[in-house]
């Protein structure tokens, strides 16, 4: 397995390589071209121009920004995926610092509870989730859709965060406990600036699953154009009749690339979290 | 923690667990209780208001708290009679008897691979297998196709497509899953062996490179919808292909049934084969370099190391991913809805040619909204999902052990 292959292995390899690498980039960087495209196709009629960067320009940016409601939709999806992130972290750390480190009666139930919960996908949960909103008065508000993302990366975050915090050795909690801290100050004291990476990496992952929602956002708050979310409105446009290629491009651009580097900076935490959430969030 | 006992270690710690608990139960727990509930119903679009002046309805129904609310102009809904009617519409198709019997003959064309991985799985123990586990393989494959051609399985299948649409949307789903696996493990463990090598020049490099599709899958719907300009009729693969053929007129990929599903598959191959990449590399690292030694001394191929020291050891890492990966694709729901948006359709009321599970609740609540039906759809998934994370459970933690 280890040994030095032949060249013509080797070759072979570098081969599947650059394929892969087309693969893996390609429909990223096909969205980079189109969104610097004049006109409002999608497509060249140049093979070169599929490729690349044959023409340039930034209309399509001005365009996209100043005459549609971009931005609204921009700065609403910020407002419910921070929230939904916050949320779910400040929600859910008290509760996995408990399950990580008390024994209590009904904490392997608590924990199969989560996962119960878990197993119930958003979709299949709408209509009785439309229904406590709108008793709440939060139907077709950025409110009641924050609410019903929470539920969902609630359950994530206190497994995500119970599996870090079983990874802090207790003897820190035990020699402050000598000290004569109680469990509240271990936790504040202690466990709390311990867990700050896996902190900010659980309100990266509520952030980025609020960011990219796509289904309930639309049933919760399905209109106006002030309080759609940026996938929403996306989503719309390139379902209008004359769409306007470029400009769909420019906007998947702007929403894309940003949580590619987001993501490929804390992905090794991934792994961790699906193996402990059982569930991918 | 020790020192502390009774009433203080109860309310500690229900302090600490309150604020999930309290979320969890509000915006999860009651939902699915209500779910349970509007199941046994017929809420929908022609019956959209709940009847406050029954007391059962102030209790459950959280548009009956805060007072009445605006009836409209159709009747209140209520239970249904008998109360389980949902799911017997829903499930009724099921328990025919040529639903049940075209069942048991799919079973029966499947069992020769099943017998080829019990009789794999005794040989495995032994030292000296009198078999190859290949042609074992090979006898089981063939054994389905020849059974599946004697006992005619596509016109099972379609009998058993027939019966209804909640069977027939699962069969498909679990058609997709099945062929989707296979595949994303296949192209994670090429591209996991290839970035293991070490004689391999900028591997770190190549390894960012490929986990750019995960990175992608956070924004699923944005990027299936960049994909599915890929297979428009001027799309990008009709423009190469038009390129080198003269005279070629591609079809619309997405509205043939068979390149919909080609194009489904295809797409989240691309979502999918980083996470099976990456966690089968980190298993491939783990296993001891001494075992390749030693097989290399003892003259192994390439093809028998891989075979008898690689995939045997990778096990633990594998049977998790493909479990957990298997839940998700079930759950497929982005890809589908920003390509085909479940179709192309078959005929008019009919789930069309991609419609899985989750598309399928997804239109009957958007478009037919026939909640109460809806309900016990989603009763019968969640008792089947959980059954399945329970299981996924399981195998997690026994692989936790097993590097522990």
């Amino acid at each position: 397995m280890n040994r030095e292959p032949r060249l013509i292995t080797k070759i072979l390899i570098y081969i599947v390589l650059i394929a892969m690498t087309i693969f893996a980039l390609y429909p990223i960087w096909f969205a980079i071209l189109a969104s610097g495209r004049t006109g409002d196709r999608l497509y060249t009629f140049k093979l070169a121009g599929m490729f690349l960067p044959t023409e340039w320009t930034w209309e399509n940016y001005r365009a996209l920004l100043q005459d549609t409601a971009y931005l609204t939709w921009i700065k609403n999806s910020l407002i419910v995926a921070t929230c939904t992130a916050i949320a779910s972290v400040f929600l859910g750390t008290s509760g996995a610092f408990a399950f990580s480190r008390f024994k209590f009666r009904g904490r392997e139930a608590g924990l199969i509870l989560l996962l119960a919960v878990q197993a119930f996908p958003g979709i299949l949960a709408l209509v009785p989730i439309a229904q406590v909103l709108s008793a709440l008065g939060l139907y077709r508000n950025l409110l009641g859709l924050i609410l019903a993302y929470m539920s969902g990366q609630l359950v994530f975050a206190t497994w995500m965060l119970k599996g870090y915090f079983d990874t802090i050795p207790i003897d820190l909690e035990e020699a402050g406990m000598i000290d004569g801290a109680g469990p509240i100050q271990s936790f504040v004291y202690i466990a709390l600036p311990l867990a700050r990476p896996m902190l900010a990496v659980t309100f990266l992952f509520g952030f980025m699953a609020g960011w990219g929602e796509f289904f309930l956002a639309n049933i919760l708050v399905p209109a106006p154009d002030a309080r759609k979310t940026v996938m929403v409105g996306m989503f719309q446009m390139a379902n209008e009749v004359n769409i306007p290629w470029g400009q769909f491009a420019a906007g998947a651009v702007i929403v894309v690339i940003p949580i590619l580097l987001v993501f490929l900076w804390v992905q090794r935490y991934m792994e961790a979290g699906l193996a402990l959430g059982g569930v991918k969030g | 923690m020790v020192g502390w006992h009774g009433r203080r270690k109860v309310l500690t710690i229900l302090a600490f667990i309150a604020p999930t608990l309290i979320g969890v139960t509000v915006f999860s727990l009651y939902p699915l209780f209500l779910n349970i509930f509007i199941s046994l119903t017929n809420r929908g679009r022609f019956y959209p208001h709940p009847d406050c002046s029954k007391t059962l309805w102030k209790v459950i129904e959280p548009n009956c708290w805060l007072g009445e609310p605006p009836m409209g102009l159709a009747d209140p809904f209520s239970l249904r009679d008998p109360i389980y009617a949902n799911y017997t519409s829903l499930l009724g198709g099921l328990f025919t008897k040529e639903a049940l019997l075209a069942l048991f003959f799919i079973f029966v064309a499947l069992s020769p691979i099943l017998i080829a991985w019990r009789l794999n799985r005794h040989y495995a123990r032994q030292l000296t297998p009198p078999i190859s586990s290949g042609l074992i393989w090979l006898a089981g494959v063939i054994g389905v196709l020849s059974l599946g051609w004697l006992i005619n399985l596509p016109d099972q299948y379609q009998l058993l497509l027939d019966s209804g649409d909640f069977i027939m949307v699962n069969a498909r789903t679990i058609l997709y899953v099945l062929v989707c696996m296979p595949l994303f493990f296949t192209l994670g463990l090429v591209m996991a062996l290839i970035l293991n090598n070490q004689f391999l020049r900028a591997r770190t490099f190549f390894r960012v490179i490929l986990i750019v599709p995960w990175a992608a899958s956070t924004v699923a719907i944005m990027m299936t919808l960049i994909w599915q300009f890929f297979f428009r009729q001027q799309g990008t693969i009709n423009q190469i292909l038009s390129v080198f053929l003269t005279d070629y007129k591609g079809p619309a990929f997405l509205n043939r049934s068979i390149w919909a599903w080609v194009a489904v598959v295809l797409v989240n191959l691309w979502y999918t084969y980083p996470f099976f990449m990456v966690t089968l590399l980190g298993g491939l690292q783990s296993i001891p370099v001494e075992l390749y030694e030693a097989a290399e001394v003892d003259g192994a191929s390439w093809w028998q190391q891989l075979t008898n020291i690689t995939l045997p050891l990778l096990r633990p890492v594998a049977m998790p991913i493909i479990v957990l990966s298997s839940l998700t694709t079930y759950k497929v729901d982005a890809i589908v809805w920003a390509l085909t948006r479940g179709g192309p359709t078959a005929g008019a009321g009919k789930p069309g040619a991609t419609e899985f599970v989750m598309i399928h609740a997804y239109k009957q609540i958007f478009q037919t909204q026939a909640f109460g039906r809806m309900g016990a759809f989603a009763v019968i998934l969640f008792v089947g999902l959980f059954a399945a994370t329970l299981y996924s459970l399981r195998i997690t933690r026994i692989t936790e052990g097993v590097y522990e």
